[in-house]
């Protein structure tokens, strides 16, 4: 039977309906449907999601996933990426599925010309800055003179009161990190958004023991300033007790999930 | 620094993205996708590990207090610092543990 619907990876602009080979999700044939200027990269499959509890083979789609868009953008040029998993189908056994997703472009046209216009010529960059919680806290007891005295205090007190004297260092230590954190926080996205033509603030995430994670952003960046960039995070790297993860180029992702207006000269 | 991409260090930030970002489509032609963004969820969980909570580490309101402040930078364009004061209170609660910091 037919397939009834089609995987999309992603939107570009272009007017040829062109084969990128088998290089989909599963081993599927990619190619593109044009419509009114844009062109959606898909592959067909039957209507139903791609579903799997087993990571690895999640993993694998997922890249996959990521490889289609790059070839794409190889071919075609910038690319607007699509969410994994979104399938169009055909209600309409008289309606083939190449038909719903030409009146999809054609309506959305709009939209995805408002898109292209923000992303055309820029990247997406992950950029998470660490922290090294040990150096930190070390810093601060030495520095910090009522964290110090406490500490000193603590030498000559009974265990019980050593004891509470401990507590209540631990919570000047803690209080004082989050302090320091904010201003932190405040300085390092002030200096990266000074790079980016737009930045997101994402969630920080759990690290590892040695590092806690400071700054979790999504930057876009026009290409001729990714060198920038990277100097700029070349010198938080250098600063001693933090670390710099710098991830991409990635496919705009994060900055295109809400339909938009262009980068103003005023957000640049 | 240069950026990098394909290394294993790198698999979260692409998952994070292709899972959770990207064009969404609002049409009704789409096929409903229930139990994708579950999975989605559950992948990454794993894959940030189980590892103990840093003693000192970044928890729930922290993180909203940062986005707090980044949100609040775009507002005012003038305010180059949020009021420590507020920050501080965002940030109190500091024993509390997050399981779900992704």
């Amino acid at each position: 039977m037919e397939n009834r619907a089609r995987y999309i990876y992603g939107v570009a602009a272009g007017v040829k309906a062109v084969s990128l080979g088998p290089i989909g999700i599963e081993g599927n044939e990619v190619y593109t449907i044009p419509c009114g200027g844009f062109c959606a990269v898909v592959h067909s499959c039957p209507a139903e999601p791609y579903q799997s509890g087993d990571e690895e083979t999640v993993k694998k789609w997922v890249k996959t996933h990521q490889g289609v868009l790059d070839e794409a953008e190889k071919a075609l040029g910038t690319v607007i990426p699509m969410s994994f998993d979104t399938i169009l189908h055909s209600r309409d056994d008289a309606v083939s599925p190449d038909r719903v997703v030409e009146d999809w472009l054609k309506g959305d046209h709009d939209r995805f010309q408002a898109v292209m216009e923000r992303i055309n010529g820029r990247d997406e960059y992950g950029v998470q800055v660490f922290y090294a919680p040990a150096l930190v806290v070390k810093q601060i007891s030495d520095e910090n003179q009522e964290i110090r005295k406490l500490r000193e205090g603590m030498a000559s007190k009974s265990p019980g009161m050593a004891y509470l004297y401990k507590q209540k260092m631990e919570r000047a230590v803690k209080a004082e990190i989050e302090r320091l954190a904010g201003d932190w926080f405040r300085d390092f996205h002030r200096r990266i958004k000074g790079h980016c033509d737009d930045i997101v603030v994402e969630k920080t995430k759990k690290a590892d023991r040695d590092r806690v994670m400071l700054v979790n952003l999504s930057c876009l960046v026009a290409r001729e300033k990714v060198s920038n960039l990277g100097e700029g995070l070349e010198k938080i790297n250098n600063t001693e007790g933090f670390s710099v993860h710098f991830s991409g180029p990635w496919p705009p992702y994060s900055f295109v999930v809400k339909p938009v207006a262009p980068i103003t000269e005023e957000a640049k | 620094m240069n950026p990098t991409r394909d290394t294993h260090a790198t698999l979260v930030d692409l998952l994070d993205r292709v899972l959770d970002k990207g064009l969404v489509l609002d049409a009704d032609l789409i096929i409903h996708v229930a139990g994708i963004p579950l999975l989605g969820v559950k992948l990454r969980a794993a894959l940030a590990g189980m590892e103990t909570m840093l003693k000192y580490g970044i928890w729930q309101d922290w993180d909203e207090a940062q986005r707090a402040i980044a949100t609040e930078e775009y507002r005012q364009k003038k305010m180059a610092m949020a009021p420590e004061g507020e920050v501080a209170a965002l940030c109190h609660k500091s024993d509390r543990t997050v399981t779900t910091v992704l």
